[in-house]
């Protein structure tokens, strides 16, 4: 009985073994195609240049900008140019380049995670002195609705009603979420909500009111979105590149621009340290110069994003009641008052999910 | 009872490797998060680990782990004894089954449960509609980590089962006693540390479960944010020694568990 058992668990545990490793194998043989590309040219001399960045603009970095960008940089220093790209969570990418993934341009969804890299020593240039002040791209903080808006949401003020149920990413675990949470705080602050202008403890009561109709929060925004394309939630606060992204891939979803929002916007830098030790500065730099070109700019807007400057063909302006993080007192006011410690949202957070 | 042995050269350079394996592989990364989690000193430990939200999500982890865990060794035991005491069409199939949980990521496992129960599906609109809803509770969780740890108890199980001679079986029927408490006095003595040791695997492994349930649970702070979705929180928003406290933190508990679990059984006759 029990040698029998062990022969068949022998058997058996081969079995599992191979359909563990098949997926496994399956990769290795993918990988090595993309591989096996790369040798035909590299005879030739050949830079490499690593883009470190956070994952909404893949699709444009990869499909249009770097191509584009690797062909003009061979028409102009007639050498090739090769890229390496990782993408994830901006928050994440920082602390990894941070850590010695030994990026030459940092691409990332907000301010304070470049200033993880000056903090670092690693970005040592101002870059704020670039092209529209370093900024790549741009986009709002909308709230996304099921299709027709059924339940009629048009503001913020909707958000806190009693039975609507809300999907948005924790910004503790997104950094990109703190968009979300100052596009509501900076809202109520300006008085372009039921809260009076000026009054910060109202405004911490909307952020209150909304975190307490919230369901589920998610990890970052694009997990936040699928949970809503799911079907949990009457509404998402969401960012507009995601829902005209859902929108392009023919998800029945609708969304309205609230009256006070904030306007999003991912700046992009040159990693000082590590494209000097690679010998990379110049075309880094140039990179950085082609990020606001037409052409990026346009490639950029096809993935849901708007442009750095003016307005973007294709989407309605952005609001003139619409702010930005330096209206409310720029990154480091609000990182403190808001996100820091005993700040805005925790209070708010607390009071909204403390047991009854 | 340890067996005494001379020690050769051979024995002292095995001892050597293994004990350096160990280091290299558990003491070190231990001793590493233990320096993070009071880098900044005991007042800040105790700040980090002592916030209501993270005393709520350590104590959601344990007793939802603690749940699936009571529910994989009735269920996983019961599984073991079915794959092992019968044949019936199927078996084998079943049998690699189970391993199944293992071979996946936890993050599918995650959205499979979602996309299966979520409010768009038919059972969770069945569910929802009798007011019990499952996705993004604490059930959730629950269900999340039964499935993540079902193999433990099974594969700790099923060979020391097979390797029960059935004769002590017959011998209890033969004496009259009834299926019950031939399982009781015969079977379940035998059984006892296998079925421990699975359901401590499974256990240590819930507390530490985040790929499926950051996708189940909904994360609200207080009551389906469990400590390692907690813990990843805290390192996204560069809060490390914070993260290092809580890891800590949840490691001494499942030691402790694990501690007493094993001197609870060795200090009861069997």
């Amino acid at each position: 009985m029990t040698h029998q058992y062990r022969i068949l668990s022998a058997k058996l545990h081969a079995v599992r073994v191979i359909a563990a490793l098949l997926p496994i194998i399956t990769l290795a043989c993918s990988g090595e195609k993309s591989a096996a590309a790369k040798p035909a040219t590299e005879k030739k001399s050949i830079r490499t240049l690593t883009l470190g960045a956070y994952s909404t603009p893949r699709e444009a970095y990869g499909r249009s900008i770097l191509p584009a960008f690797a062909r003009e940089w061979q028409k102009a220093a007639s050498e090739s140019l090769r890229f390496e790209t990782s993408y994830q969570g901006s928050g994440a990418q920082a602390r990894a380049i941070a850590a010695g993934f030994e990026a030459d341009i940092a691409a990332l969804s907000l301010d304070p995670d470049l200033a993880t890299l000056e903090k670092a020593k690693l970005v040592t240039n101002d870059w704020r002195k670039a092209a529209n002040g370093g900024i790549v791209s741009r986009s709002l903080v909308v709230i996304g609705v099921r299709p027709g808006n059924p339940k009629n949401i048009r503001d913020w003020d909707d958000l806190r009603k009693p039975g609507i149920k809300v999907v948005m990413p924790n910004p503790k675990t997104s950094g990109g979420a703190m968009w979300n949470v100052l596009a509501l705080y900076g809202s109520a602050l300006r008085g372009l909500t039921s809260a009076p202008k000026g009054d910060s403890a109202a405004a911490q009561r909307l952020i209150q009111d909304v975190v307490s109709n919230v369901e589920i929060m998610d990890k970052g925004a694009r997990e936040a979105m699928l949970t809503f394309e799911r079907g949990v939630g009457d509404a998402t606060i969401t960012y507009e590149n995601e829902v005209l992204v859902a929108r392009q891939a023919g998800k029945p979803i609708d969304y309205v621009v609230p009256k006070g929002t904030i306007v999003i916007e991912n700046p992009v830098a040159v990693v000082d340290a590590y494209a000097d030790r690679h010998g990379n500065r110049a075309v880094a730099e140039a990179f950085v110069r082609y990020l606001a070109s037409d052409s990026a700019q346009a490639a950029f807007t096809r993935y849901g994003l708007r442009r750095a400057q003016g307005e973007t063909s294709g989407i309605a302006p952005i609001p003139a009641t619409a702010f930005t993080v330096r209206d409310l007192g720029g990154w480091n006011a609000v990182m403190a008052v808001v996100f820091g410690p005993g700040g805005v949202f925790e209070r708010a957070t607390e009071a909204a999910t403390k047991r009854h | 009872m340890t067996v005494q042995v001379r020690a050769s050269p051979l024995r002292l350079t095995l001892r050597a490797a293994v004990t350096a394996y160990v280091g290299l592989l558990a003491v070190l990364p231990l001793a590493a998060l233990a320096r993070a989690g009071f880098a900044s000193g005991l007042g800040s430990f105790w700040a980090s680990v002592s916030s209501p939200t993270a005393v709520d999500a350590l104590w959601i982890s344990v007793w939802t782990a603690l749940v699936a865990t009571v529910a994989n060794v009735v269920f996983g035991t019961a599984t073991a004894w079915a794959l092992v005491r019968y044949d019936f069409p199927g078996r084998r199939i079943l049998d690699s089954l189970v391993d199944v949980p293992f071979a996946m990521p936890t993050l599918v496992a995650g959205l499979m449960i979602a996309e299966l129960i979520g409010p768009a599906s038919p059972a969770g609109r069945w569910l929802d509609a009798r007011g019990v809803p499952i996705i993004f509770t604490a059930s959730a969780i629950i269900l999340a980590l039964m499935f993540v740890t079902v193999p433990f108890v099974v594969r700790a199980v099923q060979p020391v089962l097979a390797a029960i001679d059935p004769a002590e079986e017959e011998a209890g029927r033969t004496l009259g006693a009834g299926p019950i408490r031939i399982f009781a006095t015969v079977v379940l003595p035998a059984l006892a540390p296998s079925i421990l040791s699975g359901a401590l695997q499974s256990f240590s492994r819930s507390l530490a479960e985040f790929g499926s349930i950051v996708v189940v649970s909904g994360n609200i702070p207080h009551r389906t944010l469990t400590a390692p979705v907690f813990i990843f929180g805290q390192v996204e928003s560069g809060d490390l020694s914070g993260a290092a406290a809580t890891s800590l933190v949840l490691l001494i508990l499942a030691l402790l568990f694990a501690v007493s679990a094993r001197a609870i059984h060795t200090r009861s006759p069997g």
